[in-house]
């Protein structure tokens, strides 16, 4: 037996032991122990250093609220840091380290801090360190971060994994306390969906440490046989471990489920945790109430606790806080914790009430009962030794080893307005409770301010009923359940007790006392959000679950009104911290965005290719042979194989879309900026699209394949981009037109198919004359292959070369073109990919969407004549004509050629005249594309230049900011091979 | 010459032993996107019903997928172009998209996972068919029994959702493996 | 912003399967509009507080322009409708 471990009682299995380690000791604890409770059975008191004065830390409460006693748990990349040992389900082998102290727990350096404290007062480093500037990031923000600390995050991988789920019902109840309970009893037996969500690893809340009697058994047997009632309906889903942490539009809340954190070695096929996102078209919340701290001088020393936790540990865990406890209180609850400790076998020290007038009570007659006093200081090091107490001006020294305060109740209402509701003070509650938020969320139990066990199982279960009644389930009333005697909860609030000595603590994690909101008040900062940022009351882990209403009311005692005009503190989303892992769920690795992979992906494979990543698309980038060491070695071959024989090259991943309608053609019409009406059946078309504001969108292709059937092509990225911007032109702009379309992007496998030598190697494939006459430069056709698989044929071209674009539906992709290549082979054709498919182009002056950039008129990339005046409306014509897209100084699309061979143009680069100093106003324009050119033997590039058409010849300066480079250019038309296009049309 | 079809998914072994929840993927699907003008809707709804055999799935007001485990491709497109004629286009979509099936005890809790419409069979009934979001990728989604959802995707993310929806099942030791053609050997 | 939105067509869908294309109120003018309406049709954009209708597509879905009415302080949707007039 533990030093601290009751003889019997509690919800623990004391035929189980469990081996566990704090700061490297071994203990033992069992199934059933909080981390916190097992340590506490081990008079492991002392379990943190405070945030600011790294003063000596103990337990405060034992639930989620707990402000001091976090740890880290586990071990390497499995670490978690900051974890509550309030709420850390022992398991064998559980490692917890304590944080926020050098060199160790008990003898922590930091803790001269607390000997500065009269220096380290609120705002001291706001007003200490403002000046000079630059010292704050550099110098006193490190020093001060490394000072003030909470738990190390690891940076190694987190080995763990994380899914996120959807669920909906017709009911959440969010805790599964005595209200919680009754609820899903009575929302489950009328058959609603009903999902009771719990924090705890141990469903049954105040009910597990509720000394009170239900039916003749403890509160905990009610718990139990309800749980299993609950878990014999099919339409009842109970979650235990799960915290609801946020509560979002349309009743969506989101919940963590902690599947394996209470597991040494996780199951590999389970997450560790799972985010839930939770539709419901009621909720209910029955979160229950925490008890208040007294702000007294000494109340952060280890051993002084709430009362409820007191309570807690005893009665559910089996656990004494100390050997002799003393109970303050302000209200009778604090004598309900020392009849039950007195049961337990633990002595009380006395009880000290705050009221003068508090009322008798029979079955504590051999207790020290002292009225109308305060505790004004505690004694001792790193567990409580002594209390001073104060009454009519007199002074004494009880000796103790732990206090339990009760303080009074506070609703737990965060869920309830983090959707912008504000809570709303209640006089005759001395509390904040949550406005009426509508129908979607209704609260109940000791979270709407009903104190007692029977008050709270009565409203859970009328609350269920009215929803149950409202989505038209029929209810049947239930018997209540008889409930034993219970303690009157009423108590007479104290903001503050008077006579401090030594420091009376508010938010016991972040070290603010009483003190500093009297600064911050004298100082200007009053206002509940004012003081909270000036002090960092409420700033901490727990976002101030324990001090927030503390805070309030001692600014409202402080500036004389009622804490109703003081308010408190928005509640947001999250209620208690959520991992980053469950945050990403799945949505890592592989995961985190879907692979598109082209239907000739496997051939590119086969055939060596090295793949780039373009948006989701996984594209072969070029096709390394045996001896090759650089990607520019492979990319110069394939171009110059292209040139001189042919090649082949994947462009499955353009955006393809069939287009249907008696009014398809005058669709297009609208939607490109060229004329597109009269092209002609069994022909394509460039097709330059604008936006609205005459700037350049995408290019691609038009074909027809009938009068009313059009087939259309977009780039590779904007293929999403210009599918949306085609059915919104066909819904909300022009719906009165007879058009339609899908997209097959999917069904093609297509492959182009360019050099000198592509018409023998495609003839040799398919059934059809595709001699020069029968199918001319911009003929679009349907074909049958040998062997008779039907296909489509597209003479157009990307390199400047003669070229067919040959699709065929997906799945036959890779058995074409391994024939292509085999027809190929005697007319020495190669694979080649995107970096050779980019030097083509340039080579050719072909524009991308690196020369579309967002802010390129057609005029500017020299299709200015391409423009349609004749259409009456297209989109972007109307801007396209305005003052500023037409200006004679706009930036026009150039080649440019290095003076010198040898030297390196880069696209990002900017020009500028020879001798002109870099700056915005001498800046001539930009290089957009840059490569090699395997044909001339130079770099060759494309660049926007003011004029740029009227400069041919000139010499300009490319000045490279990145690289620190000037290289000297020549001006010249954008197109190096083959000006006249003599080869496309052979 | 002669050409072979290869399923974006070929090469995936399947699994060795078949598990209550198992993912199926149908080898040969002859699928067709159908469209018509919105006021055409309701006459090519009747069309499908009047061939009798045919899946239909709802895509958008005036768009279907049609589905086919019997017929090919061009079977399938010739015979609804001559159904629907002067009605609907029709297009051959057969190796465009990829079809998975998912059955079993656990197959709501898998697609819970990527799916946020509610699965419960009196909200999203048996027949029932839509296109939506499971995960990051765009789905065809279609209720094909109590336990049993049909889900059509794009073939260039096929195998990203076959991926995605392993991991959903591996909770539960989803299988799988390909039915019908000539991989249907066990 | 809504948790889901209701698609006329598709049913109630979680709002991460909408793109939000922006204000459905204006009106694309004529081809021969004076340059200010030109203008205020491409340029010019109210940011209201409160209630607004805006364009949202069901992109994972059917695909469709819905109009979607909502508040932009208290994210209530008022009205999801069909975007085309046909």
């Amino acid at each position: 037996m533990t030093a601290y471990r009751l003889p019997e009682g509690g919800l623990v299995d004391r035929t189980t032991s469990l081996d566990f380690r704090f700061d490297g000791t071994r203990f033992k604890g069992h199934p059933g122990d909080t981390l916190a409770s097992a340590l506490l059975a081990n008079d492991q008191l002392l379990l943190a250093r405070s945030f600011k004065y790294h003063r000596p830390r103990g337990l405060v409460t034992a639930g989620v609220s707990e402000p001091n006693a976090l740890v880290s748990i586990g071990s390497g990349a499995r670490t978690d840091a900051n974890t509550r040992a309030t709420v850390a389900e022992l398991y064998a082998g559980l490692e917890a380290r304590s944080q926020n102290n050098w060199p160790s727990l008990k003898y922590d350096i930091g803790a001269l801090n607390n000997l500065l404290s009269p220096f380290l007062s609120a705002g001291f480093y706001y007003k200490t360190f403002m000046w000079p500037a630059a010292f704050w990031e550099k110098l006193y923000e490190p020093l001060i971060r490394r000072a003030a600390g909470l738990g190390r995050a690891v940076l190694e991988r987190d080995p763990e994994s994380y899914e996120k789920c959807w669920t909906h019902c017709d009911l959440l109840i969010v805790g599964s306390g005595p209200a919680g309970l009754s609820a899903a009893l009575t929302a489950g037996r009328a058959g609603l969906r009903v999902v009771l969500a719990e924090q705890d690893f141990r469903m049954g809340g105040a009910l597990l440490s509720d000394s009170t009697a239900i039916d003749g058994n403890s509160a905990s047997v009610f718990a139990e046989a309800s749980l299993a009632e609950l878990a014999t309906l099919p339409n009842v889903t109970l979650m235990p471990r799960t915290t609801v942490f946020g509560w979002y539009d349309d009743n969506v809340f989101g919940a963590v489920e902690r599947v394996q954190k209470h597991v040494a070695q996780p199951i590999a096929k389970l997450p560790v945790e799972r985010l839930w996102r939770i539709a419901a078209k009621r909720a209910l919340l029955a979160t229950g109430a925490e008890e208040r701290p007294l702000v007294f001088g000494g109340n952060d020393r280890p051993g002084v606790m709430t009362a409820s936790a007191i309570g807690t540990y005893a009665n559910r865990f089996g656990v004494a806080a100390g050997k002799s406890v003393a109970i303050f209180t302000n209200g009778n609850a604090g004598y309900r914790t020392a009849a039950d400790l007195l049961r337990h076998g633990v002595g009380i020290a006395a009880i000290i009430d705050t009221r003068s007038d508090a009322p008798a009570v029979d079955d504590l007659k051999d207790v020290r009962i002292i009225k109308g006093a305060g505790i004004v200081d505690t004694m001792g090091g790193q567990r409580l030794g002594k209390l001073v107490f104060e009454r009519s001006g007199y002074e004494e020294v009880i000796a103790c080893d732990a206090i339990g305060m009760s303080g009074g109740f506070n609703p737990v209402i965060h869920l309830a307005c983090q959707r912008g509701a504000r809570p709303v003070w209640s006089s005759e509650l001395d509390t904040f409770l949550a406005p009426d938020v509508g129908g979607g969320l209704s609260i109940a139990g000791a979270a709407a301010g009903y104190y007692t066990l029977s008050a709270c199982l009565a409203d859970g279960a009328e609350k269920a009923a009215t929803i149950a009644a409202d989505l038209g389930f029929a209810v049947t009333a239930d018997e209540a359940p008889a409930v034993g005697e219970e303690v009157d909860p009423s108590f007479t609030t104290l903001w503050y007790v008077p006579g401090a000595k030594s420091k009376a603590f508010v938010d016991f994690q972040n070290d603010v006392h009483a003190r500093d909101l009297g600064l911050a008040l004298r100082e200007g900062f009053g206002h509940i959000e004012h003081a909270k940022r000036y002090t960092t009351n409420g700033m901490a882990t727990d976002q101030g679950k324990l001090s927030g209403v503390n805070a309030a009311g001692i600014l409202a005692g402080m500036r004389g009104v009622s804490p109703a005009e003081v308010g408190i503190t928005t509640f947001r989303p999250f209620y208690t911290p959520v991992s980053f892992g469950a945050l990403a769920g799945t949505a890592r690795d592989m995961h985190a965005a879907p692979k598109r992979v082209s239907p000739l992906h496997g051939w590119a494979e086969r055939n060596g290719a090295v793949f780039v990543e373009a948006g989701l698309w996984h594209r072969s980038s070029w096709f390394p042979r045996e001896g090759e060491r650089t990607w520019r070695q492979t990319t110069d071959r394939e171009v110059l194989n292209v040139r001189e024989n042919v090649g082949l090259c994947d462009v499955s991943t353009l955006g393809k879309i069939e287009v249907f309608g008696t009014d398809a053609a005058e669709f297009l019409n609208r939607l490109y900026c060229n004329a597109m009406a009269k092209l002609p059946i069994g022909k394509a078309r460039y097709g330059l699209m604008l936006r609205e504001d005459g700037i350049v969108y995408d290019d691609g292709t038009v074909s027809r394949f009938g009068e009313n059937h059009f087939f259309v092509t977009t780039t590779t990225g904007l293929a999403a981009g210009v599918l949306s911007h085609m059915e919104y032109c066909a819904q909300v702009l022009w719906p009165d037109l007879d058009v339609r379309f899908t997209s097959v992007t999917d069904q093609w496998a297509q492959m182009s198919i360019a050099g000198p030598k592509a018409r023998a190697v495609v003839q040799a494939m398919i059934e059809d004359d595709i001699s020069n006459v029968a199918f001319p430069y911009l003929s679009v056709g349907v074909v049958t292959l040998k062997g008779g698989l039907k296909a489509r044929l597209f003479r157009i071209s990307f390199s400047g070369e003669l070229a067919y674009e040959l699709a065929v539906p997906a799945g036959y992709g890779e058995s074409v073109a391994d024939a292509v290549i085999e027809a190929g082979r005697a007319h020495g054709i190669c694979a080649y990919g995107l970096e050779a498919l980019n030097v083509l182009r340039l080579e050719k002056g072909y524009v991308t969407h690196a020369e579309f950039d967002g802010r390129v008129t057609p005029d500017d990339a020299g299709f200015g004549r391409m423009v349609s005046a004749q259409k009456p409306d297209f989109i972007g014509k109307r801007l396209s004509t305005r003052y500023g897209l037409t200006a004679a100084d706009r930036m026009q699309m150039v080649g440019l050629k290095p003076a010198e061979k040898d030297k390196t143009i880069r696209a990002g680069a900017h020009l500028l005249k020879d001798g002109a100093k870099p700056s915005t106003i001498n800046d001539q324009g930009y290089v957009s594309s840059a490569c090699f050119s395997p044909v001339l033997g130079h770099d060759i590039a494309l660049a926007f230049l003011k004029s740029g058409r009227e400069r041919y010849g000139e010499r300009i300066v490319v000045w490279d900011r990145l690289k620190n480079e000037e290289t000297m250019a020549e001006v010249c038309e954008p197109v190096f091979v083959d000006p006249l296009s003599a080869k496309l049309k052979v | 010459m002669s050409f072979q079809s290869r399923h974006p998914l070929e090469g995936k072994a399947g699994s060795a032993v078949r598990a209550v929840d198992h993912l199926e993927i149908p080898r040969s699907v002859a699928i067709a996107t159908v469209l018509s003008r919105l006021s055409d809707a309701a006459m090519v709804v009747a069309g499908f019903a009047a061939a009798g055999d045919l899946t239909m799935r709802n895509v958008a007001p005036g768009e279907w997928l049609v589905l086919s485990h019997v017929e090919r491709a061009v079977n399938l497109e010739r015979r609804l172009a001559a159904l629907l004629a002067d009605i609907a286009e029709v297009v051959d979509q057969s190796e465009g998209r990829v079809l998975l099936r998912l059955s079993g005890p656990n197959a709501r809790r898998i697609l819970a996972k990527g799916v946020a419409v509610d699965l419960d069979p009196s909200v999203f009934t048996v027949g029932q068919s839509a296109n939506l979001r499971c995960g990051h990728i765009a789905v065809n989604f279609a209720r094909s029994g109590e336990n049993e959802f049909e889900l059509i995707v794009f073939r260039s993310f096929a195998e990203s959702l076959f991926e995605d929806l392993l991991a959903m099942g591996r909770e539960f030791d989803l299988s799988y493996g390909f039915s019908g053609g000539l991989a249907d050997q066990g | 912003m809504a948790s889901f939105i209701s698609c006329p067509h598709c049913g109630i869908r979680p709002k991460e399967e909408f793109t939000v294309r922006g204000d459905a109120s204006v009106i694309r003018p004529e081809p021969d509009a004076s340059d200010e309406a030109w203008h205020n049709y491409v340029h010019i954009r109210a940011n209201p507080r409160g209630r607004t209708r805006e364009h949202w597509q069901h992109v994972f879905g059917c695909r469709r322009f819905l109009v979607v009415e909502r508040d932009t302080v208290t994210h209530e949707v008022y009205s999801v409708t069909d975007g085309g007039s046909r």
